[in-house]
């Protein structure tokens, strides 16, 4: 039996208002909203008055029937293997997310999104963000500060977008507002110890987030290896997928801390060994993040070079994420790979205002590197959002000049950011030691990691559920303590998730208030636990 | 230095681009610069206002929800479900991207692969073709032709052949790029049009991709029509819509998706996967003009059509000054350009595909959306722009 191409159009004639039915709630099992298109057994219906959305059969056309409205990635993946023959009989219950199928005959096996997107659609901070929102009275979860961007940066967006200069609000240079992109090759020029061109050395990106985007669309294909770092932030895995490349994991392994001291991140540390075997001919890339979300680890210029050679040695890639490079404590101090010898010519730093300035809601961020890598993500970010919001980087570009001006200064917005910081993280170390979780000391970063098996008799452990226990105990944590933070796991590939599931990740760019109302919290916590 | 510093393969081809030649050449100042489609008229105060007061707000400088601010998309689904007449979850019927070009690139990335063929109407504007490529599909280009045959007076006498519409639809057809009003004829497509186009999408089971940025531009005896209002094509078609167009403020780059649930989210997994969320004071103040606006929208003075009745004038002054110096303007039913018979601005084969280059090669558009067209200074220039680009 053959078919046609069918009609999807709800059946407006069939309903007295014009008002557009709901489609199916994405629900397991076969549950349906009241006004669906579909049956309770999943099948669409049609008109049969009008030909809305009707399967008609026509004298010059094959018979058409009923088909479901969606179907299971399991059985898409059937269909996709059945020959054209089998095709028409695979009829399945509609239970999944939105996978529509279109019908027509060589249409029938394809899910109507692309297969870029495979692997790719699960993403923690939607569901990790909803809790937050729900039942966090205190939220050291999502990564942002909760007190606002410096003054003067926030006078200069009122200016620019006030301003006398009303094509502020139009468009700028595609790759970069110019203003910006000249004061960012300044400031870097000199950290790097290069001559920048602003026109092809710098890119202006929406958030560091776009700019690892652009490097892995421009520079990984079908085939290529990327190594990773593990633990990463989440986004480089599905990114490293959505480019046809295939992530390569190496985990960063805890020593044990020296008598009497809390951990360090510092303690956390590559196997030399087991990193050069990660390298191939395939390898095009590595992936870098110093300082590390989410274990706040500053790599040494040792570590650094570790990397760099090996990057050379194989002519492997490097992309840099360094949004945090400003958030360094104890003195210590954030080396940038780029500048280590050999690594200029293949590596692509990323930095972001929102991490700079405590801006996130700006999306600004920025590549710097060699022009022809460099050229390709132009291209890439030409065909994807082309130009950036004009009046964020009109005021980035101010807040970079004020900067300049005080380099290595006390009264630097950067100086006076990390000392803050340091003694919030000194704040949040103690409150976590006091209570009885085992935090391990960031170098740099705004998160803290700890290890919560004290508390682990709150939450038992549960047979037949393949969830990471940290998870279970943040979200557990969050809905009765109503202290939100971020399970370790969430910044581990699927195979490694159970590696380090007793960790979870506290945020403590936070306002002094807000660290104590956390310290409430774990203090009364541990006096529960001690009992009357 | 070995292959592994290449572009990768999805990128090939695809590195050129006019407009980054084009804005080259304007910076030049004694070139009035009526080429690039950017306003050089302020936005509207409260439209600036707005933003000033967002940015001062602590709480709105850090992240807000990735799929679109909240108080945005709830702003959107209020306009455009009394716009289209149905109803619109701002939650899951609607994406908010970085202008309608991270719309476009969103909707390609999700729904578009390899094996697809995407229809596109030309002229077209020019980045529909290489994100089409860049997904690794093949374009499928078909023109508008002009049916008064050499002589145009207006964006009406560029229509779509029927027959040769219907033979690019094949089983490979995965959607077809619709942009209404068109940039850069100033088209308006008309329902029995739509119909037209509708009619195959259904017929082949095609997606719409409908490209809208310059909705709410649309000059006298003219309606606006959506496509996806049509029946059997809200299931089937993406609606993108822009802010940088509707309030004159390119430089905001906020754009939007509306469509099904179940295509919208697809395109929602890209955005989780590149750029994760949207500048936050940009859309808290879009969505507090939206509800001034909305809250007008029985009242003439809304700026979604006082911007229309202001900019008609413009058209008419830009036609007239055209006609003065010897070109014959081809009146826009829509839009915010103007295409000319004669040579300088952005030539139209810029717009065009390889094959049909030669038809269009005698055109070249013009924005209008300017302060002042000054006849004496626009004379001149014109007569210099001429010489310039030839």
């Amino acid at each position: 039996m053959a078919f046609g191409p069918v009609r999807f159009s709800p059946p407006e004639c069939c309903s007295s208002a014009p008002t557009f039915p709901q489609p199916p709630r994405l629900l397991p099992g076969s549950q349906r909203s009241g006004r669906s298109l579909s049956d309770a057994q999943g099948w669409r219906h049609v008109c049969q008055g009008t030909g809305a959305g009707l399967l008609q059969p026509k004298a010059d056309r094959p018979r058409w029937v009923s088909v479901p409205v969606g179907v299971s990635s399991r059985s898409r993946g059937m269909l996709r293997r059945a020959g054209p023959s089998l095709r028409h009989v695979l009829l399945e219950r509609a239970n999944s997310a939105g996978h529509s199928l279109r019908f027509s005959k060589a249409k029938m096996s394809r899910p109507v999104q692309a297969r870029r997107l495979e692997g790719v659609d699960k993403n923690i901070w939607v569901e990790f963000v909803k809790l937050a929102t729900t039942h966090a009275t205190v939220n050291l979860g999502q990564g942002f500060p909760d007190f606002p961007p410096p003054d003067f940066l926030r006078e200069a967006f009122v200016r620019a977008v006030s301003g006398e200069n009303h094509m502020l609000h139009q468009y700028t240079r595609a790759f970069g507002h110019p203003p910006l992109v000249k004061i960012l090759a300044q400031f870097f020029g000199k950290l790097l110890g290069q001559e920048l061109d602003p026109l092809t050395n710098v890119m202006v990106t929406v958030g560091a987030y776009q700019a690892l985007f652009c490097c892995f669309q421009a520079l990984v294909d079908e085939g290529d290896e990327v190594i990773i770092i593990e633990p990463f932030f989440d986004c480089y895995e599905p990114m490293v997928k959505m480019a046809g490349g295939t992530p390569m994991f190496i985990p960063l392994r805890p020593k044990a801390p020296k008598a009497g001291q809390l951990m360090s991140s510092a303690d956390w540390q590559l196997d030399p060994a087991e990193l050069a075997s990660k390298f191939s001919k395939r390898t095009k890339a590595v992936v870098l993040n110093s300082p590390n979300n989410p274990l706040g680890k500053v790599f040494s210029r040792g570590e650094l070079e570790l990397i760099a050679d090996l990057c050379v040695k194989h002519d492997a890639l490097c992309i840099s994420d360094e949004v945090y490079e400003w958030l360094v404590y104890d003195g210590k101090e954030h080396v940038r790979i780029a500048s280590l010898p050999g690594m200029w010519d293949r590596t692509v730093s990323i930095g972001s205002a929102g991490k700079t300035f405590s801006a996130t809601g700006w999306k600004v961020g920025w590549t710097v590197g060699p022009t022809r890598l460099l050229q390709h993500l132009r291209t890439v970010h030409q065909n994807s959002v082309y130009h950036c919001a004009t009046a964020a980087q009109e005021a980035v570009a101010q807040g970079f000049q004020r900067e300049l001006e005080r380099l290595g200064q006390a009264d630097s917005y950067f100086a006076h950011l990390a000392r803050e910081l340091q003694g919030k993280r000194d704040r949040l170390v103690q409150s976590l030691d006091a209570a009885g979780m085992k935090p391990i000391v960031p170098e740099g970063t705004y998160f803290l990691v700890a290890d919560i098996s004290a508390f682990a008799s709150d939450v038992p452990n549960t047979t037949g559920s393949d969830e990471p226990y940290d998870s279970r105990f943040a979200k557990w944590m969050v809905k009765n303590k109503g202290l939100a933070a971020i399970p370790l796991s969430a910044f581990y590939s699927g195979p490694h998730k159970n590696d380090y599931s007793r960790f979870i990740r506290f945020c403590f760019a936070k306002e002094d208030a807000t660290l104590k109302a956390a310290n409430d919290i774990l203090q009364k916590w541990k006096r529960e636990k001690a009992g009357p | 230095m070995p292959f592994k510093h290449k572009n990768t393969r999805r990128i090939e081809g695809l590195d050129s681009n006019v407009w980054v030649e084009f804005t080259k050449v304007a910076a030049d100042p004694s070139i009035v610069n009526l080429g690039q489609g950017l306003p050089d008229i302020s936005p509207p105060s409260y439209v600036k206002e707005e933003l000033a007061k967002a940015a001062a707000a602590d709480r709105l400088n850090q992240y807000t929800r990735g799929f679109g601010h909240p108080l945005l998309v709830k702003a959107l689904s209020q306009v455009y479900e009394r716009v289209c007449g149905r109803k619109i979850d701002p939650l899951t019927d609607i994406l908010v991207t970085v202008g309608g070009y991270g719309s476009l690139f969103s909707t390609v990335q999700a729904l578009i692969e390899e094996g697809d063929e995407v229809l596109i109407i030309e002229p077209f504007f020019d980045c529909y073709e290489p994100m089409v490529k860049m997904a690794g599909a093949k374009p499928v280009f078909i023109p508008l032709r002009n049916k008064n045959d050499g002589n145009s007076a207006s964006s009406a006498d560029w229509v779509l052949d029927p027959t040769e519409l219907a033979n690019k639809f094949n089983s490979k057809t995965k959607a077809i790029i619709l942009n209404t009003p068109h940039n850069p004829i100033g088209k308006v497509f008309t329902r029995e049009e739509l119909q037209m186009i509708a009619d195959l999408c259904i017929k082949h089971d095609t997606l719409c991709i409908s490209d809208e940025v310059y909705e709410w531009l649309v000059y006298k005896g003219n309606k606006h029509i959506k496509i996806a209002t049509l029946p059997g094509m809200w299931e089937r078609t993406i609606t993108i819509g822009s802010a940088g167009k509707t309030y004159s403020v390119t430089g905001w780059k906020l754009g939007w998706s509306i469509g099904p649930q179940h295509l919208i989210k697809h395109l929602q997994v890209v955005q989780q996967n590149t750029l994760y969320t949207c500048p936050t004071p940009l859309q808290e103040a879009l969505a507090q003009a939206f509800w001034i606006d909305y809250k007008r929208m029985d009242d003439p003075d809304c700026y979604f059509y006082s911007l229309s009745r202001e900019l008609e004038g413009k058209r008419d002054r830009m036609a007239q000054l055209l006609r003065e110096v010897g070109l014959k303007p081809v009146i826009p039913d829509g839009g915010y350009f103007m295409i000319v018979d004669k040579l300088s601005a952005i030539p139209l084969s810029a717009f065009c595909g390889p094959e049909t280059k030669v038809q269009f090669e005698k055109y070249i558009r013009f924005c209008f959306i300017k302060v002042n067209l000054c006849p004496r200074k626009n004379q001149k220039i014109e007569i210099n722009e001429c010489k310039n680009l030839q």
